[in-house]
């Protein structure tokens, strides 16, 4: 649980634990002073010394209260940007292999719920120190109030000690079942207007529910493995009150103790039993231990690496040497000139999207390498590559308060003239407050988001990678950006993965795919002759 | 505050709160009986020198322990037949109101971690107030009657600042509530950032923007922070009640000894007071504290936030005419998202036949998937009509089947996911509407119709084809495909498209010329004006039609087909 603690705000940590052990002393010594004021009722000392140590209590339990949620506010937020930065960092496909609700589910609550874990073993070992305190002070009244009151407390332990383990796998299972709901919630969102076309929102809504019962039953089981241990604890405790009490009537009847120290023996018997409360913290423990694994899970998938190299002054070659990934290319040999517009055609399946991955460096070839002017990618800076490489995608999601920030995504790029070159510069002036319009109330088409998302990956230094980002784009509207892509004025490499013969007609040479492999490198014109290729176009 | 509080009333049910009530008495008792006994084991017993009479004052009070005890697992027990049903209830009402949020086309940003996160706090805090609202009665009622048994006058001096203590904590629940107020809302902003930013991870890793992104999510996770700090003062108060109405009644009491010992109470008797103190009343204000300050106050607010985020317009129930024909038609169709809004479509007059096929083109944004969700009935028309055979669009959900861009495949098998607007249909169906679309291959690559889809894993144009087996399998003779070949491959595209011919009326909401040329008739929206007619006429009426296939037609006399 070591990375729920933040670097910043970590002294609060000890504090907090010094006003737990504060409270305790309050908590030790007040039993004992109460009793001598019961003694000595109207010594006026002894009431101002217990009014004292109340005021002291109450003033340390403020400060516990101001220091812990400091700590687990910021232990909190820590932790969500270094799980939300380790995602980012994951090769794409690793992301979304969890699922964008699932994820969402372990930012916002899994890392809550372990950012707890900290203060709670604080607060855990505080709760203990009490019944452990209280038995010296027992024993300094009487021997045997203490061993009475070790019997009593014995029985708690031994009743708790089985909790924790069948509470967290109580909870994660009931955790799991809940991400299942939000995944399906998720993807029913998704295709709201099939389904609102349908009518079938009953249906998706049953759908949705299926897990609910599972998700019923896992919960009552938290509850059931609460109460067997609920009742036992609440049997444990006055069991050793009672002990400790007939054990201290017994010796007042003998006058080795006075009225007062029954009274403090009672209410150190009663701290003892406080124990109990532990379970509560337990509880709160094994949740933040079950979301402190799903919040390793995430953090323990391996990011990206990059090298520390930088790029050599060199006009954008793009070479790739034997890439094979895995059951979608196989062997693939290229080399791109710098400043060359390549197409890449193919049918659907035949490996186009995981060529342009490659060589944007959004996944790395299982065999292979990939070269941009003569450095392998993975030797790059992360800098240095994605300030080099830009890819725009066939669905891009943009991310950014407004229109403006989509574009440029925290980067000193000129926003103007991005959009301009993807044609959405239009679009854009015509929204309420032109780029300044917040993204969620600027309506667009999936062509509109495409040429958002150009728009966003058209500042590359070296090489722009377009994986099929016009398909939804009208044709005129491509024309323009198509004219904008031939004769871009940067000089820089082009791939454009793309379904139309006019896109592949306007490049230098097209790669064709075929099937994972690489079929033919050539001009459209001398490839159309072809029938296999003109049916990749449908013509 | 108070539709949450309500709700959480309503969903009591009646029989297992009744015996969730009836468990809860037996834990009265340790409250009632612990001071009195102390006291009577202490002045009759010890004190008195007859140390058998303690000890059976002693063993009441072990008795009266275990009676408690036993009630209180009782009560975790049926805890669970309150809260599991309560959060049923709770999980069902955001998945239906984010559901209908959804398809009515409203805002349901939120809704995931309104599921996860804020249902749980529901859960906890309902389950947290039902047992501390509930204990806080019987041990107050315990420990007054205990004190009255004890030794009365001693009331005067323990209620009222007791009393004060519990008037403080009430009156600071509005302010409680506005603070957690403000956090909900924190958590909310946080959970939409995080989800559109981790949505578009892959695009940030290739905009190399992911440090920009990261702390964005950053500042948001820092401002709900700063409303969890800011909620920590709301504790602070809440410490400070709980010390006047925990440890006031204590120093009265102690203060008052020489006046109580001066009326004839014993020091027994003053001993079973602060017990009833220490043991009975300031825990219970503590749990109360702790029940209404945090708990309570989460849950109202959270669930409140949660109920109001699920309202959705009644859905619309619609008279649903069954069977009919497919012929399109509108009369002065208009249409405008906003009253102040040009409109998107202005007096709209088409006929379509039954079995044509009609494709409709024009520039992004111009209002083509505007006429294809008025003609499936989404979207109200502003003015004028349109009907499928003669039924008002919205009633003859049987005769159309919409297949839109953005492709719905869910989790579950193949066959379902197909079978989605035809749950009857047989293998042999399934299968002619799989070769048909031309998905054979796709449906063989994941493992045949019985094999479980991951949409996750599935490509854009995966989950066109599959969306398009499954309208091809839909009963509805009219389907209207809003790009929703946009992710195939042309020859991809023009098998799919021919399959819908055949199988009934079709309208293409085209992105390729080609949908145009395979068309029957063309509709060209252009702003202004639409133009409807044969591929000749309009490509002799519409310059933007000739545009676009000026387009296409250039590419073709590059490379002339053979």
């Amino acid at each position: 649980m070591r990375e729920a603690i933040p670097r910043r705000g970590r002294w609060r940590l000890p504090v907090i634990g010094l006003c737990a052990l504060a409270g305790t002393g309050v908590s030790l010594a007040l039993p004992a002073v109460l009793g001598r004021v019961v003694d000595a009722l109207g010594d006026r000392s002894l009431l101002f010394l217990a009014a004292l140590l109340i005021a002291g209590g109450v003033a340390v339990d403020l400060l516990d209260v101001y220091l812990s949620a400091g700590f687990l506010a910021d232990a909190t937020a820590s932790l969500r940007r270094g799980i939300v930065s380790h995602l980012l960092a994951l090769p794409p496909s690793g992301t979304a292999r969890f699922g964008t609700g699932d994820l969402v589910a372990r930012v916002s609550g899994n890392a809550a719920e372990a950012a707890g874990a900290a203060p709670q073993i604080v607060g855990l070992i505080a709760s203990a120190v009490p019944p452990l305190g209280s038995l010296v002070l027992l024993a300094l009244i009487d021997v045997w109030l203490a061993a009475a009151f070790l019997v009593g407390v014995t029985a708690i332990v031994l009743v708790l000690r089985t909790y924790t383990r069948r509470t967290t796998e109580a909870v994660a299972g009931y955790q799991r079942v809940q991400g299942e709901i939000a995944g399906l919630l998720a993807e029913s969102l998704t295709g709201a207007r099939t389904i609102a076309a349908a009518g079938t929102a009953d249906r998706e809504r049953e759908r949705v529910l299926g897990p609910l019962p599972e998700l019923h039953r896992h919960g009552r089981l938290t509850w059931r493995v609460l109460s067997a241990t609920g009742a036992k604890a609440a049997v444990a405790g006055p069991l050793a009150l009672v002990a400790v009490l007939a054990v201290a009537g017994w010796a007042l009847s003998r006058h080795r103790i006075t009225p007062g120290e029954l009274f403090a023996a009672a209410q150190y018997a009663a701290q003892g039993a406080g124990l109990g409360g532990l379970t509560g913290l337990l509880g709160g423990l094994a949740r933040a231990r079950a979301a402190t694994g799903r919040v390793r899970e995430v953090l323990d998938a391996p990011a990206f690496e990059h090298g520390d190299a930088v790029l050599p002054a060199a006009p954008g070659r793009l070479e790739l040497r034997g890439a094979t990934v895995t059951g979608v290319l196989t062997d693939v040999d290229l080399d791109l000139p710098g400043g060359s517009l390549t197409a890449v055609a193919g049918r659907s399946g035949s490996g186009k999207s995981t060529l342009a991955a490659l060589c944007a460096r959004l996944r790395d070839p299982d065999e292979g390498a990939v070269l941009l002017d003569g450095v392998p990618l993975p030797e790059l800076t992360e800098d240095a590559l994605r300030a080099a490489i830009g890819c725009a995608f066939e669905r891009p999601v943009p991310v950014g308060a407004t229109v403006a920030e989509a574009i440029a995504c925290g980067r000193g790029i000129d926003v103007t003239a991005a959009a301009r070159a993807a044609d959405v510069h239009d679009w854009a002036t015509r929204l309420p407050e032109r780029y300044d319009t917040p993204l969620d109330e600027a309506p667009r088409s999936g062509g509109e988001t495409q040429r958002l998302g150009l728009a966003r990956a058209w500042p590359a230094g070296r090489l722009l990678v377009l994986d099929d980002a016009m398909s939804s784009v009208d044709t005129v509207t491509e024309l323009r950006i198509g004219r904008a892509l031939t004769r871009d004025h940067g000089g820089r490499t082009r791939l454009v993965v793309t379904h139309r013969a006019q896109t592949a007609a306007r490049a230098d040479r097209v790669v064709w795919l075929d099937d994972g492999r690489v079929r033919a490198v050539a001009p459209h014109a001398e490839l159309w002759a072809e029938a296999d290729y003109r049916a990749v176009f449908g013509s | 505050m108070r539709r949450a509080l309500l709700y959480g009333l309503r969903s009591l049910r009646a029989g297992p709160l009744a015996r969730f009530l009836l468990w809860s008495a037996p834990e009265a008792l340790p409250a009632a009986v612990a001071g009195l006994a102390i006291a009577r084991a202490v002045d009759d017993g010890f004190l008195a020198g007859r140390p058998g009479v303690g000890m059976l004052w002693l063993a009441a009070l072990l008795a009266a322990s275990g009676a408690g005890a036993f009630g209180a697992a009782q009560v975790y027990r049926r805890l669970g037949d309150l809260t599991e049903p309560f959060r049923d209830g709770l999980v069902r009402v955001v998945v239906d109101g984010a559901l209908r949020r959804a398809t009515a086309g409203l805002d349901h940003e939120g809704a995931l971690a309104r599921l996860t996160h804020q249902a749980e706090i529901a859960r906890d805090s309902y389950a947290g107030l039902l047992v501390l609202v509930r204990s806080f009665a019987v041990t107050t009622v315990g420990a007054v009657l205990g004190l009255a048994s004890v030794a009365a006058p001693v009331l005067a001096w323990v209620l009222p600042p007791f009393l004060l203590g519990l008037a403080g904590l009430l009156l600071s629940l509005g302010f409680a509530a506005r603070r957690q107020y403000a956090y909900v809302r924190g958590d909310e902003r946080l959970s939409a950032v995080a989800a559109s930013t981790l949505a578009a991870a892959r695009d940030l890793t290739a905009t190399g923007a992911r440090g920009w992104a990261a702390e964005r999510v950053g500042e948001a996770a820092d401002a709900q922070a700063r409303a969890e700090k800011a909620l920590a003062w709301v504790t602070a108060l809440r410490v400070l009640c709980l010390a006047i109405g925990g440890a006031g009644p204590l120093l009265a009491l102690l203060a008052a000894g020489p006046w109580l010992l001066a009326r004839g109470v014993g020091t027994g008797a003053i001993m079973g007071g602060l017990t009833y103190v220490l043991m009975g009343l300031r825990p219970a204000l503590g749990a109360l504290a702790q029940g209404l300050g945090a708990g309570g106050l989460r849950f109202a607010v959270t669930l409140g936030r949660l109920l109001d985020a699920a309202d959705a317009p009644p859905a619309d129930p619609p008279q649903v005419v069954a069977g009919g024909g497919s012929a399109v038609s509108t009369r002065g169709l208009t249409f405008a998202y906003g009253p102040h809004a040009a409109p998107v479509l202005r007096g709209l007059d088409l006929d379509l036949r039954e079995g044509e096929r009609l494709a409709v083109v024009g520039p992004s944004g111009i209002g083509k998937s505007t006429l294809a969700g008025l003609v499936c009935g989404l979207l109200t028309p502003g003015a004028g009509t349109v009907t499928i055979d003669g039924v008002d669009a919205r009633e003859a959900r049987g005769q159309r089947v919409l297949i839109p861009q953005e492709a719905h495949v869910f989790t579950g098998t193949l066959a379902e996911n197909i079978a989605y607007h035809h749950p009857g249909a047989t293998a042999a169906q399934l299968d002619a509407s799989i070769d048909a679309v031309g998905a054979r291959d796709l449906v063989e690559r994941l493992g045949g119709p019985s094999a479980v889809l991951s949409p996750a894993e599935l490509s854009a144009g995966e989950r066109q084809l599959i969306a398009l087996a499954r309208a091809h399998l839909s009963p509805a003779p009219l389907a209207v495909l809003d790009e929703a070949c946009c992710h195939l491959d042309p020859a991809a595209e023009e098998r799919a498209e021919g399959a819908f011919a055949e199988r009934g009326t079709l309208i293409v909401i085209a992105h390729r010329a080609g949908s145009a040329l395979r068309a029957d008739r063309v509709l060209v929206l252009d702003g202004e004006e639409a133009v409807l007619g044969a591929r000749d006429e309009v490509i002799a009426r519409s310059p933007l039609f000739r545009d676009l296939l000026g387009h296409w037609e250039h590419d073709a006399q590059i490379h002339p087909a053979s």
